[in-house]
């Protein structure tokens, strides 16, 4: 029983990894900027839970000027586009990138 | 030292040391709280400093791609850092609040702290705590030192003070105490001379007159020579040989009544006697003397003309009652004082009511004034 319980988790998480790969690093790729912009929203929103609102609330409706990116960057790539996986799923993600990328857990 | 010296010494120690410990210990606590601010206002400085040092750490930090962030630590301080919800993020100090963050500065125990607010939020951080030991100054114990000191400097200088305050009132005092016990002594062989000298004038050859002059010649020597008696007894200061033996108070008294009658007859005073044969009493002659004339003396003196003094002996209290001008309240309080003279108008020392209490004193005896302004005076002793 515990056997198969801890393989379901670990099924579940790598079903979550992977669906972040799929969702989100299709495009950020392992990409370092991923890096600077979790840093530049730790910057900015200073709490994880105000960092995973304001991410949600930006991939829910990407606007320049909500955007930490600076404006020559978006002008140059174009505005990305509105998620279009459901709240849960889209917060789930969020969770995810934050736990991969937050600078808090990497301090010693 | 005089009657009442201890009591104004006192007093004025009391108001001197109280005003001057006053004005110290206002100076002190101002003094206090200034060293106090002061000392934040010094330490504050530092942790300013520190705080500015730990946020250009993070914010280099913050910049830093790598995987593991060192978070800085330094050697004269810790430090501790909180997320905009007041969460911790990471703390070198021990035993922090994980939960919340007080703000401002503050000390708990030994260790001083200041909460800064810091913007942008390098590594998430919106608020910097730091913690030093505190600067080691004891304000309160230095102060408790010298308070001690200037009140003990304060203490010493007004006995000085006081004693120089009072070394000219004291001198006075002796000499007129000296120039009494003089003239008192001097007094005694003229009214000696004088009373004897009257006593032996053949009144048969004095026509009325003469007579009658003579008879105030002789009242007025008794009252000098009870003066002199009263003087005497207070100058010795009750030294006088004791000696007490069983006195028939009645012979005494009806005595004395006799003495005073010529007295009386001057201001037309009659004398009511109700007095059991018989009073025996244990006490030195002398002082019962003394104590008897000086209420009877102080009966007539202070009644009105042509009015009635009732004198009444028992087995147990002696009464004497006149229908003078009596005494208010307030007046009767301060009969015990020396030299204190109730009535203005009238002569005396006002010695008598404090030779009185130091008698009955003596022989325990009860003494209970009844006075009603213009009605009179009813003294009672009780024993
Ligand atoms: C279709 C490609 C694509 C996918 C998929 C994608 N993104 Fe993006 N993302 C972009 C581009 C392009 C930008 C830069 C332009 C911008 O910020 O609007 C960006 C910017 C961001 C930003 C910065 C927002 C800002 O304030 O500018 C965040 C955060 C982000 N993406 C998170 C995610 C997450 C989380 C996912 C997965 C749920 C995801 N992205 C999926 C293309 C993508």
């Amino acid at each position: 029983m515990v056997k198969k319980t801890a393989l379901f988790i670990l099924f579940c998480t790598l079903l979550n990894a992977w669906e972040f790969d799929k969702n989100c690093l299709v495009c950020h790729g392992e990409d370092f900027k991923f890096h600077i912009i979790m840093n530049k929203y730790t910057l900015k929103y200073s709490s994880e839970q105000r960092i995973k609102e304001a991410i949600f609330e930006y991939l829910k409706e990407p606007d320049i000027n909500k955007s930490i990116l600076p404006p020559e960057y978006i002008k140059k790539f174009g505005l990305k586009q509105k998620s279009n996986l459901d709240d849960e799923k889209l917060k789930k993600m969020i969770d995810i990138y934050y736990k991969r990328f937050n600078q808090q857990s990497k301090i010693y | 030292m005089y009657s009442g010296e201890r009591k104004s010494i006192l007093y004025v120690l009391g108001l001197y040391l109280s005003s001057t410990i006053l004005l110290i210990a206002t100076f002190f606590t101002s003094y206090y709280y200034y060293e106090q601010e002061q000392f934040i206002h010094s330490e504050k400085e530092i942790l300013k400093k520190y705080t500015l040092e730990v946020s250009d750490k993070l914010s280099a930090l913050s910049e830093s791609s790598s995987e593991r962030l060192q978070y800085p630590r330094f050697e004269d301080f810790n430090s501790a850092i909180y997320d905009i919800d007041k969460n911790l993020i990471f703390s070198t100090i021990e035993d922090i609040n994980t939960k919340n963050v007080k703000q401002g500065f503050y000390t708990i125990d030994a260790d001083s702290y200041l909460a800064s607010p810091i913007t942008p939020y390098y590594l998430g951080a919106a608020y910097i705590v730091i913690q030093k030991k505190s600067k080691d100054v004891d304000i309160l114990n230095n102060l408790i030192y010298i308070a001690i000191i200037t009140v003990l400097i304060t203490v010493i200088t007004s006995f000085f003070l006081v004693n120089i305050v009072l070394k000219p009132i004291r001198e006075n005092i002796k000499l007129l105490d000296n120039f009494i016990k003089d003239t008192t002594h001097e007094l005694n062989t003229p009214i000696t001379a004088i009373l004897a000298n009257v006593e032996t004038i053949d009144s048969s050859n004095c026509d009325e007159k003469t007579l009658r002059k003579l008879e105030r010649i002789k009242i007025a020597s008794a009252s000098i020579s009870n003066l002199y008696q009263d003087l005497i007894y207070l100058l010795l200061n009750h030294k006088t040989s004791l000696q007490n033996v069983d006195l028939n108070l009645s012979q005494i008294v009806t005595q004395r009544v006799k003495y005073f009658t010529n007295m009386a007859n001057m201001k037309k005073i009659e004398f009511i006697l109700d007095i059991k044969e018989g009073v025996h009493f244990f006490a030195d002659r002398q002082k019962m003397e003394r104590l008897i004339d000086n209420i009877l003396s102080n009966a007539i003196k202070y009644t009105n003309k042509s009015t009635k003094i009732t004198i009444t002996l028992k087995e147990t209290y002696l009464s004497i009652e006149d229908e003078g001008k009596g005494m208010s309240k307030n007046e009767l309080d301060k009969i015990f004082t020396r030299y204190l003279r109730f009535d203005k108008t009238q002569g005396g020392f006002g010695i008598g009511y404090s030779i009185i209490k130091s008698i009955i004193d003596d022989y325990a005896i009860k003494i209970d004034i009844e006075s009603k302004p213009n009605k009179g005076t009813k003294v009672t002793l009780t024993w």
